[in-house]
């Protein structure tokens, strides 16, 4: 039953997209269409990043066991991209904090899980060989949901001109934290040789703990006017 | 919302033509999983011989994989390994109408002892003689096959015996192994040609000279036919009478040791087959040819089969040579060589009529009886029916060199006593001739032995642009002069054997997890959902929770 299997590892990896969308009051805002230009926008920044990596950044000559620390780091301070397309994507919505957070994650999130989670699931669990990864998968997709959801709401809130001035370096740790999240879990993986269920958690509990500092902190900014 | 999804949906399609056509190829293209292990698996004979059928006669599979000591072995795909092989396991395995059996051998057989050995090739001709629409496989053991073999038997064992709840559990999550071949149905192989090679060397003085043939079958045959390697039989006889023709063309080539006899060597193929390469051979020598060194004088016919191990000579004749003739001479040479030169060398005669009711001939000098040639049959074992002649377990462990390059040694003399007529000019028993610079190459021998061993010289693998057969002519045409090759084809509208493809497959084992599985995860998946639900319905409670902890800090300013 494999179709079948394909079918789960779907179901986990949209419905909470789905549900988001339908919870947080967006579709009352007709907001699909500023979805989908979010997800215009994020296939431009992500064709933008490829092209600058391949131009400027030569591939890594070593042997297969050394993790090459520096590159990988200057690879990820190109995802700060991702920070500057959020930025555009939310100053071209009009509306309330929340609204022009939410349609930029929601969009961009669901470009990502489009692009690069559809077809290893179609291919790979509508085979005959089982393997955990599908699953696992598809967890990884919901942890980006919320990864993105707070990455926007940082990024607004580094924006914002009546930001206090005690917030600006909690707010600028949470922004590194955020672009460096990928780096940072490819580096505790190999050091400390994490399984990959394991991994999966401890990527879950770092996503948690960034929304949950990012929320306390919107929630401030936005009650404290 | 779907209202607006589908509006923008269509402005999207109109442009986006080419992506939805990608998409449609995406879909549609055929599934190329990567499997948990992939390995090579050989699979039994399969040939017709005379009418007669032998062998597995299918070779797709695409079965979940058991072990024999499971319950329900129907539609599976049975798993043995060497060491629990048995008649009976494999007669349960038939009769409960498995999918497919594979046996696993280990990669390395002296590994194994030598009664489960000798219990396999005993077994052998069993495992052809019943005909089976069971794809039957061989396989060589390494360690994933063998961790694919234990979880296996772990899963297939418990089975039977613990609670319901267990086996529930243990249903649900157990990793199971699906086999899967990804070849096409076995079928006949149209037109294939058996290849023989001949050369000779001529004897000095004219016309109407005696001929001395000697024969060696060069095919293997086995239960599996990649895997046949025929070290013993007939690697040695080839080696041997290879090894002759280069000490005899030697003698051949000085003046003064050129004898008056034509010697004719003649490597047949398909002798496993009930020797159709020899068969075809005096068909077109003897009744199309005009003249033909067979037809007219030939002193004796000496085939080789199986010199490459123990202490005894055995000389099968299905005549026994009378007086004064030259079978009698060579075979009177033969015991004096053994006598004086190698008494640890028991030689003997062994004498067996033709059966011409038998399915089969039993050796090579029957072919040469029915033609009414004088032939003889030189081999260590005592009877034609020796497992030995039909193992795939005949690999080069079981020739020894030194007492291969005795027994070459004995039969080289004793030739040689014929050809120059020795003992009627009184030369004694103790006198060597192939000694010093003419002697017996044990690093000839070894050489030969180690090519023609080193890959599966079944008659299905050689067909007459293989490597083995060409060098075989090279080899031959570099001591002999006149070297043919000769091809046996089978008759069209009767054929005496035909051969069938798909002899070598690859095997993947893909792991797999019960159904219920798959509905165990759904209804996680379902729970998971129906919590997150939940949680983002009250999603407003956290919201208010924080909103209330960052209050009264506002309130103090």
């Amino acid at each position: 039953m494999t179709l079948f299997h394909f079918g789960n590892c779907f179901s986990l990896a949209y419905f909470p997209y789905f549900i988001t969308y339908k919870c947080s009051g967006l579709s009352e805002y007709n907001a699909f269409w500023r979805c989908v230009q979010a997800g215009a926008t994020y296939l431009f920044v992500q064709l933008c990043k490829m092209l600058f990596l391949a131009t400027f950044f030569p591939t890594w000559e070593g042997g297969a066991g050394v993790y090459d620390f520096v590159g990988e780091f200057m690879k990820a301070t190109v995802d700060l991209a991702d920070l500057l397309g959020l930025h555009l994507v939310m100053s071209r919505n009009a509306g309330k904090g929340e609204y022009k957070i939410m349609v930029a994650a929601m969009g961009w999130a669901t470009a990502e899980l489009i692009m690069s989670r559809c077809i290893p699931l179609w291919v790979g669990a509508r085979g005959i060989e089982f393997d955990w990864k599908y699953i696992q998968m598809s967890f990884d997709s919901n942890i980006s949901l919320v990864h993105y959801i707070a990455m926007a709401a940082v990024v607004w809130m580094f924006t914002r001109y009546d930001l206090p001035k005690s917030f600006r370096l909690p707010v600028t740790i949470l922004l590194g934290l955020c672009v460096y999240k990928g780096f940072l879990m490819e580096l505790f993986v190999h050091v400390f040789l994490l399984g990959s269920w394991t991994a999966l958690l401890v990527k879950a509990v770092l996503t948690g703990a960034i929304s949950l500092c990012s929320l306390f902190l919107f929630v401030t900014l936005v009650h404290s006017n | 919302m779907f209202e607006e999804a589908s509006e923008v949906l269509e402005n999207m399609l109109k442009w986006s033509f080419p992506l939805s056509l990608v998409l449609f190829l995406v879909l549609v293209c055929p599934l190329r999983a990567e499997a948990a292990h992939e390995f090579s698996v050989y699979r039994m004979q399969q040939y017709d011989l005379q009418g007669q059928t032998y062998g597995s006669r299918n070779a797709i599979l695409n079965t979940e994989a058991r072990t024999v000591d499971a319950e329900v072995l129907s539609r599976r795909c049975v798993m043995v390994r060497l060491a629990d092989f048995s008649y009976e396991k494999y007669q349960k395995a038939l009769r409960q109408s498995a999918g497919a059996v594979v046996i696993i051998l280990p990669q390395n057989m002296s590994t194994m002892p030598q009664d489960i050995v000798q219990q396999f090739m005993e077994l052998e001709p069993e495992l052809l003689a019943t005909e089976t629409i069971v794809p039957v496989y061989f396989a060589l053991e390494d360690e994933e096959l063998l961790s694919i073999y234990t979880q296996t038997q772990i899963s297939s064992s418990s089975q039977g015996s613990s609670s319901a709840a267990e086996v529930l559990l243990h249903t649900a999550t157990a990793n199971g192994f699906q086999m899967v071949t990804s070849g096409a149905q076995s079928k006949a192989v149209s037109d294939w040609a058996i290849t023989s090679l001949e050369g000779r060397l001529t004897g000095a003085g004219g016309e109407d000279l005696p001929t001395i043939v000697l024969v060696a079958h060069y095919d293997s045959f086995g239960v599996a036919p990649w895997l046949s390697y025929g070290a013993d039989s007939n690697g040695s006889g080839v080696a041997v009478l290879l090894e002759l023709a280069r000490l005899f063309s030697r003698l051949y080539s000085y003046k003064r040791t050129h004898a008056g006899y034509n010697l004719l060597f003649f490597l047949s193929g398909g002798g496993k087959f009930n020797y159709q390469g020899t068969k075809r051979w005096l068909e077109d020598n003897l009744d199309h040819t005009d003249s033909s060194l067979l037809q007219d004088n030939v002193a004796f016919v000496l085939c080789l089969d199986t010199l490459g191990n123990s202490d005894n000579l055995h000389l099968h004749v299905s005549k026994p040579p009378k007086e004064g003739s030259p079978q009698h001479a060579l075979l009177r040479e033969l015991e004096t060589v053994a006598a004086h030169q190698h008494p640890d060398l028991k030689f003997s005669m062994v004498h067996k009529k033709i059966n011409l009711a038998d399915d089969t001939l039993a050796w090579e000098h029957e072919r040469f009886g029915i033609r009414r040639l004088p032939a003889f049959t030189l081999s260590h074992l005592e009877s034609h029916r020796s497992p030995a002649r039909h193992s795939i377990m005949d690999m080069r462990p079981h020739v020894d060199l030194t007492k291969l390059s005795r027994n070459t040694k004995v039969i080289a003399e004793a030739l040689a006593r014929v050809i120059y007529n020795l003992t009627e000019k009184g030369v004694g028993g103790d006198l060597q001739i192939f000694t010093e610079q003419m002697q017996v190459q044990e690093d000839q021998l070894a050489s030969l032995v180690d090519w023609l061993t080193a890959q599966p010289r079944a008659a299905q693998l050689l067909d007459k642009d293989s490597s083995i057969v060409n060098t075989l002519e090279y080899y031959l045409s570099r001591y002999l002069k006149d070297v043919k090759r000769h091809l046996v084809r089978a008759d069209k509208r009767d054929p005496e054997f035909v051969f069938y493809d798909q002899l070598k497959q690859t095997m993947n084992a893909y792991r797999v997890k019960p159904a219920i599985f798959d509905l165990l995860l759904a209804v996680c998946i379902a729970s998971y959902l129906g919590v997150l639900y939940l949680a983002v319905q009250n999603f407003g409670l956290l919201y208010g929770f924080l909103r209330r902890v960052t209050a009264p800090r506002v309130k103090q300013h």
